[in-house]
């Protein structure tokens, strides 16, 4: 059986050693580093700044949300996160309304295989429902966890004209129907691009109680909110404000005023 | 006949077939359903995305790449000790390419619009270029099976076998069995290995460059990936070749445990390069204490997972059958390396889990837990009824392959070389 043992001589060995170089070359798989960001040079860039300060946790904007879009269960557009700092009686409750971050750099554009998700020129991160193939792969990639697949639920198994009335995401007045889009594909908050279309605030900033989510064009050195007709980059230059997970070099055009 | 191995008399040959026939019948349902009825169905959720379905499609892709890297050391490379695994090998690859090809297809929400992903073809995306790759790899391991079995074939038509229209349409025509016609098939045995040998790196370790670029599951983020699919791929698919082989190998008896120990001696090595790859994955994350990247490899090790991770993936997958192939009392039995071949297959099954499920459950912010109460925003992963039908759907019918390949295709050695003589080590 010495035969069997040295099946494997030393020119086979640096073969097969050749074949995983190659292997680790080829693995490293084409895919290059994003382009520049040109965020600043585009004319409109809309974006939120949402004052923490004024939140109440009320989660009007997330209803509005879904009363606007016409979202199933399962698929949430815009969520509130909350959780408590501090020990009683020190003790504070923090929310943070979260919409699409709409970053500049968004990490779902560039993943996603056939280009259905993409920025437009006006800095809004849209999905084409009829060019996604429902892989998913934006969901693995978006580290703000916005994006949600429809799985065709309803919220009454007899569905409500509610549920039944078309969606004016878009502007396109889809209706859902069995295994047809948007069912099967990945859906997210547009910005109420089809209400900022006819000039009007999206869904959760009209709706804000305490005036709390500004929206506008961020780029606009003169831009005012839609709501509140404050003027955006004053609120920047005078308050402290955040971004969410700004390490990871998304740049998302949500500020939060702290 | 390979069945007098594994179903001894006819009686439990009818009951393995009914049973086989179910189980076939109830996948091919539930992959109905999915396609009438929608995703809806489906047990992943929005935090879980990629469930069974992508963790199977994973773990076929890695049997088939790896089994078409080793069908390259024999046609390419000319290692004469695993010349007799070529054909099982090519088939191999291609029978895991079709069912892990079946899979990924379904998890789609819109299976009917994959074509999308080179029509629309995203160069900054990983997964438009493995789509291309994908293609590629077919079209590769289609026409390098057919000249490696094309004398084969040729010699079954002449000798009047049946299927003979099976035959006639296998060998596309062709009649020739001259040297000519021999060295020919040899010299694109040669060309397409070296093409495919970048190619099944790029579909595999593709996949790997998915996930590693998915930014949103730390667990996943590294350069490591590529190159540990590529591993994990040779790994697993030695491991698959040397079960089949040990099982279904038709040579005699001396010839067949040099070859199994062959293919055990390879599947050895790289198993070990894939356990050292893991454990420094995990060693880097847990001591750069990355709490992102930590929090996913805890559900592995001492989580949720830990138990099927220590017991399946190391104990089934790695340990057992590194002795099963190192002790010399059993690495000279084909039963044992066969085994120990089966073991790495069924913890390379685990590991593909492993990699895809716990780095899914851990919440992008601590405060998004619970924000929206919803089954589908849950922290937690279970198949659903109809994951599963599809899964067991899709083992029925590989298992299908390898009883009618065993039966039709002629895998064993001609006493024709389809290879020309004259490798480097000749």
């Amino acid at each position: 059986m010495s035969k069997l043992e040295d099946s494997m001589n030393r020119r086979q060995f640096l073969r097969v050693g050749g074949l995983a170089g190659a292997g680790a070359v080829a693995g490293m798989a084409p895919v290059y580093a994003a382009a520049p960001n040109s965020a600043n040079k585009q004319a409109i860039r809309y974006g939120m700044i949402i004052d923490l300060k004024k939140c109440v946790g009320c989660k009007a904007c997330a209803a509005a949300c879904k009363a606007e879009n016409h979202t199933p269960p399962g698929v949430a557009y815009n969520i509130v996160m909350e959780d408590e700092v501090g020990t009683y009686p020190d003790v504070r409750r923090r929310f943070i309304s979260r919409p699409c971050m709409h970053c500049a750099s968004p990490s779902c554009t560039k993943v996603c295989p056939t280009k259905a998700t993409y920025i437009r020129d006006d800095g809004i991160v849209v999905v084409d429902y009829d060019r996604c193939i429902g892989c998913r792969y934006c969901i693995s990639a978006c580290p703000y966890g916005v994006r949600a697949f429809d799985y065709g639920h309803n919220y009454h198994q007899h569905p409500t004209p509610f549920e039944t009335e078309p969606s004016p995401e878009y502007g396109q007045n889809r209706k859902r129907a069995r295994n047809t889009s948007p069912i099967g594909n990945v859906r997210k908050c547009t910005f109420c691009v089809h209400r900022v279309k006819k000039g009007l605030p999206p869904a959760c900033a009209a709706t804000c109680i305490g005036n709390a989510i500004h929206f506008g064009n961020l780029n606009d050195p003169d831009g005012r909110c839609w709501v509140t007709g404050k003027k955006l980059q004053s609120l920047l230059a005078t308050r402290s404000h955040m971004r969410l997970r700004e390490e990871l070099g998304n740049s998302p055009s949500v500020y939060y005023l702290t | 006949m390979h069945e007098k191995n594994i179903l001894a008399s006819p009686v439990s040959r009818a009951i393995g077939y009914i049973l086989l026939t179910a189980i076939t019948v109830a996948g091919f349902w539930a992959i109905g359903d999915k396609l009438v009825e929608g995703p809806i169905n489906e047990g992943t959720n929005q935090n879980v995305t990629w469930g069974l379905w992508v963790a199977l499609y994973v773990f076929f892709l890695g049997l088939s790449a790896g089994s078409f890297l080793i069908s390259t050391l024999i046609y390419v490379f000319k290692v004469k000790q695993l010349e007799e695994s070529g054909p099982t090998a090519l088939v191999q690859a291609l029978g895991c390419l079709i069912l892990g090809g079946m899979l990924i297809v379904l998890d789609a929400g819109h299976p009917e619009r994959i074509y999308y992903v080179v029509l629309h073809f995203n160069p900054t995306s990983a997964m438009a270029y493995l789509g291309v790759f994908y293609n590629l790899y077919i079209a590769v391991v289609v026409v390098e099976l057919y000249f490696a079995l094309r004398p084969r074939i040729i010699e079954k038509i002449q000798s009047g076998d049946q299927p003979a229209w099976l035959y006639r349409f296998l060998s596309l025509g062709s009649r020739r069995l001259d040297a000519a016609s021999l060295a020919r098939d040899g010299k694109w045995l040669m060309i397409l290995g070296i093409i495919g040998i970048p190619t099944a790196c790029m579909v595999h370790g593709g996949v790997g460059t998915i996930f590693a670029l998915s930014k949103a599951r730390a667990s996943w983020v590294g350069p490591l990936f590529p190159f540990l699919f590529i591993v994990t791929a040779l790994a697993s698919g030695g491991a698959l070749l040397t079960l089949l082989i040990a099982a279904f190998g038709k040579m005699p008896g001396e010839r067949k445990l040099a070859l199994v120990g062959s293919l055990a001696q390879l599947t050895l090595g790289v198993l070990i390069l894939h356990a050292v790859l893991i454990f420094l994955q995990l060693f880097v994350t847990s001591y750069s204490g990355n709490l992102a990247q930590v929090a996913g490899d805890d559900i592995k090790l001492f989580g949720s997972y830990s138990r099927f991770f220590w017991s399946a993936e190391v104990g089934l997958g790695i340990v057992i059958p590194l002795l099963l192939m190192a002790l010399p009392a059993t690495r000279k039995r084909v039963g044992c390396l066969g085994l120990a071949g089966f073991l790495i297959v069924v913890g390379m099954l685990a590991e593909r889990i492993d990699m895809v499920v716990p780095a899914q459950l851990t919440p992008f912010f601590a405060a998004s837990v619970g924000a929206y109460n919803d089954l589908r925003y849950l922290y937690t992963y279970f198949p659903s009824t109809s994951d599963i039908l599809v899964a067991l759907g899709v083992f029925a019918l590989g298992i299908w392959m390898i009883v009618l390949a065993g039966k039709y295709l002629p895998l064993e050695v001609s006493p024709h070389k389809s290879a020309p003589e004259g490798g480097a080590l000749s």
